[in-house]
């Protein structure tokens, strides 16, 4: 069908930047090391490296070919030690296609192809073919495709297989997302970490003038510098999730989203482990939700605590029909919830404000002078104990098992028997006394590890119950 | 999961344990000398090796002599047509059910010490979990070693 083919030009380009991403580091050390006394030296040697990373760049492009045959995927590839894979049709997961800036602008895309063998095994990547390439490959590997194209501006009414997110939403989702916390204290980490390299003289002056500034200019400096950076992560929502698209066709959903990086991913139904929402602090009080499936075997979308995104923000009133519509086996109205009895209370508040010791311990010896401000933390800590407390429980049917607990955030997890891969009872010798018992299970997560669900002092006698609805014989 | 698991482990996995204890304390008996021997050549407050020398008896006493006794007494384990059932732990006791289906293979393994006294471990894993029975005599592990894999044989098209 195929003939052997070579990627991209443009592949060669993506592996020249990536490797040079490894050295730059090194190159920016080498650098402030040898200054004047040996600059040409220094300089010849990154020249050589960087030579030596294009040629090895170009030979790997040239020696990397696929084709198809025969319902099966051939890649051939490796500079001097040459291997083949091949990956039959019925083998391969899902095929994904993304594509970058620099993909864009030559109308390439990036295909990934998944197979079941979780994380690290075997999965084929062609970093740069023709989009219309990309598509076919795709078509070529599973019957059903999706015509719905990410530029396809039509797609915007919510019909019953298809739900794309609205400006309106994507904005709020943005506002919501709590990454302004995340950018500040990521710049208050770099602020403290440039400090060393601001000579110390402007440092001093620098102090001196922001004292001599009044209060309600440093206030106001401080609530322009948190809404600029409220706005940044804003942006940055929008970019990430732009034209959020979810179908579903036959076994599978389809996602688009991105604006600068398009992504398309498929997940096939029937690896999905578990399907879930998230409720975060800034989140629940306007009753908004991010759902999320786990995923058996696929790598992408990392940085979103491991979980694939089914859509980024949803009303939590909209759930149940959203998932009667894409994945009718899943429900996360939970019925009859079995909660953490009274005496397992205390446990939480000590785990939550076990970390405010620490804390505070901390506190006491570099900021003696704020220790007030620990009174209110600990406070919060209490809270966030009495809340986890609260939300913790699980709800059981015939066949399905609905868990909520709350870590920051408020998570509802649905699953079917069938997916744990393991069922732990734990008891400390404190919860013996009690009648308490921890409940652990596992699923497959991503990259090929588990992903423990737990539910810490439940009673035993709930504890038995499920063991009892989970096992097919031990039963006493 | 009220009941324990019926089998108990290889009663000689308490002689192998202790011995394990013993190399790894024999770390820490070294260390104290160490210290011990700088502090008296270099003058430093001797309380100092008092105490180091307080948490090594310390540590022999509970590694050596209590753990090992506790840790094989909580040790329990039950193999059934459909479920592994094991139960461990000597603070947290820790009741396990892994389905015979979920089952991806099963491991016999033995370190110097095991094989001294002709014991070997099983392991077994999921594809989201590993779980050990420790020290079991040889012939056992290997037979139940066979005898899960081939109840596990049953398979189910889906992961």
């Amino acid at each position: 069908m195929f003939k052997a083919k070579r990627m991209h030009p443009a592949t060669i380009l993506f592996k020249f930047l990536q490797a040079l991403k490894g050295w730059f580091f090194y190159f920016v050390i080498g650098f402030f090391a040898v200054r004047e006394n040996h600059f040409m030296y220094f300089l010849l040697i990154v020249i050589a490296i960087v030579i030596l990373l294009l040629t090895y760049s170009i030979l790997s492009w040239i020696r990397f070919t696929y084709r198809i045959e025969q319902d099966e995927l051939w890649i051939k590839y490796g500079v001097f030690i040459r291997k083949e894979r091949h990956v039959s049709k019925n083998r391969i997961q899902s095929i994904d296609l993304t594509q970058g800036i620099i993909h864009r602008i030559f109308h390439l895309a990036k295909v990934q192809i998944e197979t079941a063998s979780g994380g690290t095994g075997a999965e084929i990547s062609l970093q740069a073919v023709q989009y219309e390439e990309g598509k076919r490959i795709r078509r070529e590997f599973k019957e059903f495709t999706s015509e719905v194209d990410s530029t396809d501006e039509n797609g915007m009414q919510n019909n019953d297989k298809t739900y794309t997110i609205t400006f309106k939403r994507l904005l709020l989702a943005g506002a919501t997302s709590g990454s302004a916390g995340v950018i500040l204290a990521f710049i208050g980490v770099a602020f403290s970490e440039m400090e060393q390299f601001i000579p110390e003289q402007f440092y001093d002056s620098m102090i001196l003038w922001v004292i001599g500034l009044s209060i309600i200019f440093v206030i106001g400096l401080v609530i322009i510098l948190f809404v600029v950076v409220w706005i940044l992560g804003i942006l940055g929502t929008v970019v990430k999730y732009w034209n959020f698209t979810i179908t579903k066709n036959d076994e599978e959903l389809f996602i688009t989203r991105g604006l600068l990086e398009k992504k398309q991913l498929t997940v096939p139904i029937k690896r999905i482990q578990a399907v879930g929402m998230t409720e975060s602090i800034i989140r629940q009080p306007f009753g908004y939700v991010t759902l999320f499936a786990e995923v058996a075997g696929s790598t992408l979308d990392q940085g979103e605590d491991f979980s694939t995104v089914l859509f980024p923000i949803l009303r939590k009133g909209e759930v149940e029909e959203f998932l009667q519509h894409l994945i009718p086996a899943y429900s996360l109205d939970m019925k009859e919830i079995t909660q953490v009895p009274k005496r397992g209370l205390k446990y939480y508040l000590i785990r939550a404000s076990l970390f405010f010791v620490l804390l505070s311990a901390a506190m006491i010896y570099f900021l003696p002078q704020l220790s007030w401000v620990l009174i209110l933390i600990f406070i919060a800590f209490l809270f966030l104990g009495y809340f986890r407390y609260k939300d913790a429980g699980f709800s059981l049917d015939k066949n399905r098992l609905a868990i909520r607990y709350r870590k920051l955030s408020k998570t509802t997890v649905m699953l079917y028997p069938k997916r744990i891969q393991a069922l732990e009872k734990k008891q400390h010798i404190l919860h013996q006394k009690e009648d308490l018992a921890t409940l652990d299970i596992a699923i497959i997560g991503k990259m090929g590890a588990g992903k423990h669900y737990k539910l810490k002092e439940l009673k035993e006698e709930d504890v038995h119950r499920l063991a009892e609805w989970y096992s097919r014989e031990v039963r006493r | 999961m009220r009941e324990p698991p019926k089998n108990r482990i290889a009663l000689d996995a308490i002689k192998a344990w202790k011995i394990t204890a013993i190399i790894y304390i024999s770390g820490l008996w070294l260390l104290t000398i160490g210290t011990g021997v700088a502090i008296y050549i270099f003058d430093f407050p001797y309380w100092v090796t008092m105490i180091a020398v307080l948490i090594s008896i310390l540590s022999t006493y509970f590694f050596v002599f209590v753990l090992p006794a506790l840790r094989w007494k909580r040790w329990r384990y039950e193999i059934f047509e459909q479920e592994i059932y094991i139960q461990y732990g000597i603070w947290v006791m820790t009741r396990t059910l892994v389905p015979m289906i979920r089952v991806q293979h099963v491991d016999t393994k033995q370190g110097p010490v095991l094989k001294k006294f002709r014991l070997a471990s099983v392991t077994i894993s999921t594809a989201a979990t590993t779980h050990e029975i420790p020290a079991l005599n040889e012939e056992d592990a290997g037979e139940l070693r066979d005898r899960i894999s081939a109840l596990a044989r049953v398979d189910e098209d889906d992961v």
